[in-house]
């Protein structure tokens, strides 16, 4: 499997205020690499820069230091003015909060990546559609954000995603803000949804049940600043069964090794 | 909370609720009151203070037939709108052009702001001496009264755009005049529509306003004129004409911003 | 902010030096705006002569002069005195009714359109009417502004009794208050807020209206002086009759701040924004 994003010596502190102390670093020497078609889960104290990370590789924040290659092209991402959000379209990024735009209904709020990527066709249109069936939002199409409820707005900006199959997909903590059993529902979609495709994804979370039932490989990041404390190769067989899996030995075995890494 | 419970308490035990009844009922009875206080002021204190209302309807009648209302009502709206379009533009420009000088916008802020105390009707004879005794004077009371309120509004929106939302539409691959039309747009027009709610109004009282002291026609002029010449009864008309103008350019507002905003929970639920 | 970044302290490691650096910066830039807005000023009166724009010195001058002499003084006090009788007369029962009609949602429902175009009406139009009925003095000034400030305090003080959280109230009525103690102790502090919002908003326009009122027909204040002026073809004095309107409007402005400030010292700050307009 060929390497697809790579990030090399990472670093980032926010800008320093005329006449404060300078602003210490959140990230130092991260580094890692992300195989075509992985399920890369990585997990981090909250507040670890974890969401920093992602936006750098979205590049809508700059990095201080270190590189960020994506299919071996070196990204720019030293500063603001430069940055390419979304890298033409080959990062796709499954924010924290939503994000919908309120004044779109569902389905528009779907077909806004491929109406402003000039993609919106009759095709385009089906998938959206079947996206759309896939996560169980059919009959809300109509219905703008501030009329559903939190997961079916989560499920909304994830099939928004998907919609126009960027190479890459970001996820940050994406099921953070759900109550426990939508979260496992909406787990299991993705799972779903993944095994169709077999997207590359970088899936940001706290929760170390959740980075082992749906990732490939797991980093596990230090507390602030933030590099890579371990890794961990999760050779779960797949298709797995989200609510069956943490009784599963190698779940266990995993997870009290993880654990003994998150500080 | 109290509301509810009197409709409770109200409705009758088969579910009829006779509730808006009785205010719509009131509401009737209280105008005539209001109708009776003015006839029975105007007999009291003389016709030469308080007109007689129901000569006040003769003469309401008589200027719409003569079409000399409809020529004072053209007048005053069509300079109320070109005022209007004036402070709009640069109520609505002049925010977007700081958007992308954040460090000239910090620097005259506070002087902006400051500005907004000054009362701008005060201004009227100054504009007056420069501008001469023609429209121009009008234009800028109402350009500057109208530009305020706009201004604040969309600046204030300006700054409050969610920022992750413009985010997102730029992953996804949206161009920078995308964004302006479909994001900044569309969270501002809740913040222009705030302004303009105080603006339209405004544009044409101030028309009426600057028309009592500049210029020879305009709902404004027929009321000063008539109170000049001791017309109690034409002052009284033009001004009920003056108020249901403004009155109506209002509900018109409150009318289109619900159409347009179909996609706002409520005006409660909105995040200013 | 984006200002401060690109000024960059250069010796981030000297603390002190950095800061004050920052701040007279920031000031700098304010300072600067204020003596190009005084150069345009001086530069527009000797491009078109004094006749037209007063020159800044020559108002100073002639402020100073005026206050000296006391003629400023008198006519603003006529002016200020006009706006906060009418202010008072117009406020109060505006800040008390929305009280009494709390527990009377239909008489509220019934008077609520009345209010609603009272409030829309365009006020200042009503001053030939005020000057017919009460003459040209003091008294048809202070019917205006009160009439003004009445409709917009009225709303200010219904929106704080209606949008205070019924969840306080429950909380007191389960806790056995009384009907009264919950007015005088819950719905009275929540609803000061909004009442002072009301008063915040409806202080320029009593000054303003007041000054309408004046240039319209009088025989002293502010609002005449500038009529009276501009007549004359007086630049200079007009500039200073209004530079005296906008001294008495942040004067004002600054009294409802600090009595605010006072009375509500239990609450968060609140952002600035909201305040404006």
């Amino acid at each position: 499997m060929s390497v697809l994003l790579e990030v090399r010596d990472l670093a980032k502190r926010f800008a320093t205020r005329a006449g404060r102390e300078p602003s210490p670093w959140i990230i130092q020497g991260l580094s890692f690499s992300v195989n075509e078609g992985e399920f890369l889960t990585i997990i981090g104290p909250s507040g670890g820069g974890k969401t920093t990370l992602l936006n750098m590789i979205a590049q809508i924040d700059a990095a201080s230091g270190g590189e960020i290659r994506f299919q071996s092209q070196l990204a720019p991402i030293n500063d603001m003015k430069s940055l390419k959000p979304g890298l033409n379209c080959q990062i796709g990024y499954v924010t924290q909060e939503d994000n919908l735009l309120p004044w779109r209904t569902c389905l528009e709020n779907v077909l806004f990546p491929l109406l402003v990527q000039g993609k919106l066709n009759d095709e385009t249109r089906a998938r959206a559609q079947t996206l759309i069936r896939a996560v169980g939002l059919a009959g809300w199409e109509d219905h703008y954000p501030h009329e559903l409820s939190g997961g079916m707005r989560k499920r909304t900006s994830l099939i928004r995603t998907l919609v126009y199959d960027p190479p890459v997909i970001l996820m940050d903590e994406p099921f953070g803000a759900l109550d426990a059993q939508t979260r496992l529902q909406l787990q299991d979609d993705l799972m779903r949804l993944w095994n169709l495709g077999k997207k590359t994804i970088v899936f940001v979370t706290h929760d170390i049940s959740e980075a082992i039932a749906l990732g490939d490989r797991t980093l596990v990041l230090t507390r602030q600043p933030s590099s890579v404390a371990g890794e961990h190769r999760i050779t779960i067989p797949r298709p797995r069964d989200i609510r069956g899996i943490l009784t599963h030995p190698e779940f266990i075995e995993l997870y009290q090794r993880i654990r003994a890494q998150v500080q | 909370m109290s509301n509810a419970e009197q409709t409770m308490d109200l409705a009758a035990p088969n579910g009829f609720n006779w509730r808006p009844y009785i205010v719509r009922a009131g509401q009737i009875a209280f105008a005539v009151f209001l109708i009776w206080v003015w006839k029975a002021g105007s007999q009291s204190a003389g016709e030469m203070f308080v007109a007689d209302p129901f000569k006040v309807w003769d003469r309401l009648l008589k200027i719409a037939a003569s079409g000399e209302l409809g020529h004072h009502t053209y007048v005053t709206l069509k300079i109320s709108a070109i005022g209007f379009a004036i402070g709009c533009f640069f109520g609505v420009g002049l925010p977007f052009v700081l958007r992308r000088l954040p460090r000239f916008t910090d620097a005259i802020e506070p002087f902006i702001m400051a500005s907004v105390g000054v009362p701008k009707y005060a201004l009227i004879p100054l504009f007056i001496l420069w501008f001469g005794i023609n429209d121009a004077p009008k234009l800028w009371l109402i350009g500057l009264l109208v530009f305020y309120p706009v201004f604040i509004a969309i600046f204030a929106g300006i700054r409050g755009v969610d920022s992750r939302l413009i985010n997102m539409a730029r992953v996804v691959g949206a161009s920078e005049s995308r964004i302006s039309r479909e994001v900044i747009w569309n969270a501002l027009l809740p913040f222009f529509f705030s302004g303009l709610k105080i603006a339209l109004p405004r544009a044409v009282s101030a028309a009426i306003i600057g028309e009592f002291l500049v210029g020879n026609e305009g709902i404004g002029y027929y009321i000063e004129h008539s109170r000049q010449q001791m017309d109690v009864t034409g002052a009284f008309t033009g001004i009920i004409v003056a108020t249901a103008l403004v009155l109506i350019v209002n509900s018109a507002l409150v009318y289109i911003d619900r159409k347009f905003s179909a996609w706002r929970p409520t005006d409660r639920h909105m995040e200013l | 902010m984006a200002t401060l970044k690109s000024a960059g302290g250069p010796s981030v490691g000297v603390f002190d030096a950095g800061r004050f650096t920052a701040k007279l910066y920031s000031h700098r830039d304010h300072i600067l705006v204020l003596i190009a807005l005084l150069a345009i000023w001086h530069g527009l009166s000797l491009l078109l002569g004094v006749y037209w724009v007063g020159t800044p010195w020559g108002v100073a001058v002639r402020l100073y002069s005026g206050l000296l002499s006391g003629e400023l003084l008198r006519h603003a006090s006529y002016t200020f005195s006009e706006a906060m009788i009418g202010f008072v007369i117009g406020g109060i029962p505006a800040a008390i009714l929305p009280f009494l009609l709390r527990r009377q949602p239909i008489l509220t429902a019934i008077l609520d359109p009345f209010m609603v175009g009272g409030y829309g009406s365009p006020k200042l139009a009503l001053a030939p009417l005020f000057i017919l009925w009460f003459g040209i003095g003091i008294e048809s000034k202070i019917a205006l502004v009160a009439f003004t400030v009445f409709f917009i305090v009225y709303f200010a003080t219904q929106t704080g009794v209606r949008t205070l959280d019924p969840k306080l109230v429950q909380m007191a009525q389960v806790a056995g208050a009384s009907e009264s103690y919950v007015a005088r102790h819950i719905i009275f502090p929540g609803a000061v807020p909004h009442i002072f919002t009301g008063f915040r908003i409806a202080m320029p326009y009593s000054i303003g209206g007041a000054v309408v009122a004046e240039l319209i027909s009088a025989n002293r204040g502010l609002g005449y002086m500038i009529q009276l002026r501009s007549m004359n073809f007086d630049t200079t004095g007009v500039f200073v009759a209004l530079t005296a309107v906008c001294i008495i409007v942040f004067i004002t402005n600054w009294i409802v701040n600090f009595v605010e400030k006072r009375l509500l010292r239990w609450r968060p700050p609140s952002d600035v924004t909201a305040q404006k307009e």
